[in-house]
């Protein structure tokens, strides 16, 4: 083979494997030649890039554990332990990466490993089902059903989930968590009670919520909602407008049960403000696809004197009452 | 007088709890780390009052009708929040208590279903558990985060320094 056509080949492998979002690069050994042990590693599946062993995180994971930090996780299970469960949250912008990478349970047994698309506490679900493209059964993932097969489990936002149950002392299995950049996050659950983001919804039909397990004060910055401010929105309200934003509040994960504080339905520059006292503060937008909508928002927390002024202000709390 | 009266309605309640399925307040209130005497091995209690849930980690002396939409702890509280992190550290390695015992109602859901049920069949998992933990738990990752992400910059620096 020539070494021009070879170039090419070697362009053309790498275009398809950049594609896939794994980078490549080729080992060139003596004489600047691409041999052929170098051209077929480029269709191997093992990422050269990956760290050396010395360099991946790694600890033992707890029966409720929250995982914030790539690396590999480890569980022993020193008696038996029915209900566990491990958290996992990335930056807004990354997705979620579960691999199994050894699996030592007794599935016949009653044990389980399950990877869940979401977070779910007392049957709430964050997304909730309106905002998550795939059904429910879709978002739990088993390993005896289908991990040996299927060893890569991917999240649609920042967070997932992992249950298990072991009932064997000595079961054990190990995952590896990576984050994956997602380029337009949609649902995300804040790290941290302070900070801020820009939510975009590319002219997709979609409702996006970005969720803060805080009592917070919520800035919105900026809103631009397509490009029409016309009369018909000021009539309809915004329910009638396929494009706006609400301000959730409320005492679960669950978006489709929380409260609406605001609805935004016109675009606006210029700081709006309003102070959420509940467990869970969330900003949903809803698209409908036509146009490319974009909020910017801050936010922070709540101090407990300000919580006891709203307390005391307010006549009845809604998320008091819940 | 009435905190005896209080108490009694508490464990009565706990120990006949009504047989609909209640929706729960999340206490984010933080009194359980107040006291220094939670460094000993009592097993957290989860009480239920009326639609209140809470866990108290040792500590009766505390109100139990605090607002639920209570303090994060001020800066000023140091000492207490470290205190509170490692009863919670303590708590995930199961030394305090097993998180399932803690809570024969709410502990994964619809877990005594499942026994009887094939795995295909099974409805959807969940775990209960409250804000006010699930914070803690996102803080001890997050301070993990940052431990690690300043060791790898270390490591970093190391070679490019070479």
């Amino acid at each position: 083979m020539s070494g021009t056509s070879r170039a090419q080949l070697c362009f053309l492998l790498l275009s398809v494997t950049a594609l896939r979002g794994h980078a490549r690069f080729l080992d060139i050994q003596q004489d600047n030649e691409i041999s052929p042990e170098g051209l077929l590693s480029l269709l191997s599946s093992e990422l050269k890039r990956e760290l050396p062993e010395e360099f991946v995180y790694s600890r033992a994971l707890r029966c409720l554990d929250m995982v914030a930090v790539e690396g590999q996780f480890t569980f022993t299970a020193e008696r038996p332990q029915l209900n566990c469960a491990v958290f996992f949250i990335g930056e807004p912008s990354d997705i979620i990466s579960v691999e199994y990478d050894s699996v030592n349970i007794d599935c016949r047994g009653g044990d389980f490993i399950k990877v869940f698309d979401g977070w779910v506490m007392k049957g709430e679900k964050f997304p909730s089902t309106q905002d998550h493209p795939l059904p429910l059964y879709k978002r739990y993932s088993d390993y005896c059903d289908t991990g040996v097969t299927r060893p890569i489990v991917r999240s649609s936002q920042n967070v997932a989930m992992l249950f298990f149950r072991l009932h064997q002392s000595g079961s054990s299995f190990t995952v590896t968590f990576r984050k994956l950049i997602n380029p337009f996050p949609c649902n995300v659950v804040s790290q941290t009670p302070e900070g801020s983001f820009t939510m975009i919804i590319p002219q997709q039909h979609r409702n996006c919520s970005f969720s803060i397990i805080y009592p917070v004060e919520i800035q919105i910055g900026e809103l631009n909602l397509g490009q029409h401010n016309d009369l018909k929105r000021s009539i309809l309200g915004c329910p009638g407008s396929g494009d706006f934003v609400e301000l959730l509040g409320g005492n679960g994960m669950d978006t489709s049960k929380m409260y609406p504080m605001a609805d935004l339905c016109y675009s606006f520059n210029g700081p709006a403000q309003m102070k959420v006292g509940c467990d869970n503060t969330v900003v949903r937008m809803v698209s409908s696809g036509k146009f490319i909508n974009r909020v910017s928002f801050q936010y922070r927390l709540l101090g407990h004197q300000e919580l006891q002024q709203m307390k005391g202000n307010s006549i009845e709390d809604v998320c008091l009452r819940a | 007088m009435k905190l005896n009266f209080l108490v009694t309605t508490v464990a009565l309640l706990v120990a006949f709890p009504p047989p609909y399925e209640c929706r729960a307040i999340e206490s984010s209130s933080n009194q359980p780390a107040a006291d220094p005497d939670g460094e000993r091995q009592a097993p957290p209690v989860l009480a239920r009052l009326g639609e209140e849930y809470f866990i108290r980690l040792g500590n009766r002396d505390q109100n139990p009708l605090r607002s639920p939409a209570d303090s994060f702890p001020e800066t000023s509280q140091y000492s207490k929040r470290a205190l509170q992190l490692q009863l919670t550290q303590r708590l995930l390695e199961g030394k305090v208590g097993n998180i399932g015992r803690l809570d024969g109602n709410y502990a994964l859901r619809a877990l005594d279903s499942v026994e009887r049920e094939r795995r295909s069949e099974e409805p959807p998992i969940s775990l209960d558990l409250t804000f006010h933990l699930l914070r803690e738990v996102l803080e001890m990752a997050r301070a993990e985060q940052m431990a690690q992400q300043a060791h790898s910059n270390r490591k970093m620096m190391e070679i490019f320094g070479k």
